[in-house]
């Protein structure tokens, strides 16, 4: 099968170096990953993640049928607001972690992980029957960029003044020279920042988003924004204790395992698919849990990893250096009575025992000083 | 991105990428190339072999980590660790910025140099293989 490309194929050729993620060949980094890393922490950087996935779903029963498919509380959803919400299977177990735009009574956009995109529609289609609901993938029409970091407000400003209004998970359309562009106050680096999407731009005509990207570097220019790859996105989710699918998530693992009881409504009117099998786990508790390590010697944990205290609790699902701490830092599932901080735990790399301790890791960085909550001036 | 990496002509060089200078007849330095640091990409741990560890060629005597991979260090040849470069440890990003100079990895004390050394590829050799890597 040949490789899936987005409309800035060719800057990523010419700028940085290609990798394959999720069948898309995309930049895995343009200067380097720590740099990119560190220009969104301190600064902004630009990505772009036009290989997500973004289906519209709409009719009279769209809300009914998302309350339905999604283990969020759709109906209480205001207009041109989002939400980060999970899709279950009848077990419980998560298919896909996406976040869900009202934008109208009767219109909702699906923002979801490019590794899911086939299977996500399928699971949608394949439960709409008898909702009478639309659902339209509108991946290939609309590219997608997320401008991230404490810069990146004074950054969009530069191009369409109106945005500093947006509030955390709003979304709304802009005019933005000659462009239809909608924009969300999201996305997956825990920086503040938008998540782009940029309107009838069709793969073919890749020229609308090209020109929208060269726009945003220069409006960026004096603040040294950075065009960042797959690499620095993953190390800032990693810092900001952000799940990715197939690595912290998947079918096999509840939301109360992730600890993401938080997105599901259990009490809300409507029944919804896993229902059920979640109030059980309600009920009885859980086996593992998602915790967050760091690592007190020097070195680097990552997906696969066991984890020890006195013999082995469990496996490190995401893992790395994280620039921000300069250490190796870890998620990763352990049972329940080994998850309080500061528990002593040990990663085992290659033939050595690590020493490292549960910590707290959404996020693993210090809230006064980095992230979207940081303390301002 | 097609680069020229710098290929000392007086280093001998490995097909997994590591480089042995000959210092005298007793002892050799031993590193990874060029190439090889620049495709791995910023080093951010180096797990060095033990003082007076007796290796042999193409046996593991170390692990470089970048941020995104994890890749092993084979002795280019056969003989005995005499030193190691300890700054690698808290300064990994040496072996990226001077992979011949600062970021050398171990001093060995060869054991069958001259047979092993007709092994290795000279620059030019090694710069041909580079170039069919691609």
């Amino acid at each position: 099968m040949s490789m899936r490309r987005t409309h800035l194929y060719q800057y990523h050729r010419e700028h940085g170096k290609l990798i394959d993620f999720a069948g898309f060949e995309m930049p895995v980094w343009y200067e380097g990953v720590i740099p990119e890393h560190q220009a969104v922490r301190n600064s902004v950087g630009l990505f772009d993640v036009t290989h997500m996935g973004r289906t519209l779903v709409k009719g009279e029963r769209a809300e009914e049928f998302l309350d339905y498919m999604l283990t969020g509380e759709v109906s209480t959803l205001e207009p041109m607001k989002g939400l980060y919400t999970l899709m279950c299977n009848e077990r419980g177990g998560i298919i896909d972690d996406l976040i869900t735009y009202r934008l109208s009574d009767d219109e909702f956009f699906l923002v979801y992980n490019a590794s899911n995109r086939e299977k996500d529609l399928r699971w949608l289609e394949r439960n709409s029957q008898g909702f009478d609901v639309s659902i339209q993938d509108v991946s290939d029409q609309v590219a997608m960029f997320s401008l991230q970091g404490p810069k990146a407000e004074e950054t969009l400003k530069k191009l369409c003044g109106e945005v500093a209004e947006l509030k955390r998970f709003q979304i709304s359309r802009y005019r933005i020279q000659g462009l239809d562009i909608m924009a969300a106050r999201t996305g997956y680096t825990g920086e503040d920042g938008f998540e782009l999407f940029i309107l009838d731009t069709p793969l073919q005509e890749p020229w609308k988003a090209v020109r929208f990207w060269e726009m945003l570097l220069e409006a960026g220019e004096r603040f040294g924004i950075k065009p960042c790859g797959l690499g620095a996105r993953d190390t800032l989710r990693l810092e900001a204790g952000l799940c990715l699918y197939g690595n912290d998530i998947d079918e096999e693992i509840n939301p109360f395992e992730a600890r993401l009881r938080w997105v599901v409504k259990l009490e809300k009117g409507r029944d919804f698919i896993g229902r059920e099998a979640l109030m059980r786990v309600a009920r009885e508790g859980v086996r593992r849990t998602r915790v967050g390590i760091a690592l007190e010697e020097r070195g680097i944990p990552r997906k696969g990893y066991e984890i020890w205290n006195e013999a082995m609790i469990g496996v490190v699902t995401s893992g790395g250096y994280s620039p921000t701490l300069d250490k190796g830092i870890a998620m990763g599932y352990v049972p329940p009575e080994y998850s309080k901080l500061n528990t002593p735990v040990r990663i085992k790399i290659r033939d050595r025992l690590l020493k490292g301790k549960i910590v707290k890791f959404h996020p693993f960085y210090n809230e006064s000083r980095y992230g979207w909550k940081r303390d301002k001036g | 991105m097609k680069k020229d990496y710098k290929l000392p002509s007086e280093l001998r060089y490995s097909k997994e990428h590591e480089w042995v200078k000959v210092v005298d007849n007793g002892t050799v330095l031993i590193g990874i190339s060029d190439y090889a640091q620049d495709q791995l990409h910023e080093l951010v741990y180096v797990e060095l072999p033990e003082v007076g560890r007796e290796v042999s060629r193409m046996e593991v005597m170390g692990t470089v980590e970048s941020v995104k991979a994890v890749s092993d260090i084979y002795s280019p040849i056969s003989g005995v660790i005499l030193e190691v470069n300890e700054e690698l440890s808290n300064s990994p990003e040496l072996i990226n910025q001077d992979p011949y100079g600062k970021g050398w990895i171990a001093k060995v004390k060869p054991k069958n140099l001259e047979t092993e050394l007709k092994e290795l590829m000279d620059s030019e050799a090694y710069k041909k293989y580079i170039e069919k890597q691609g």
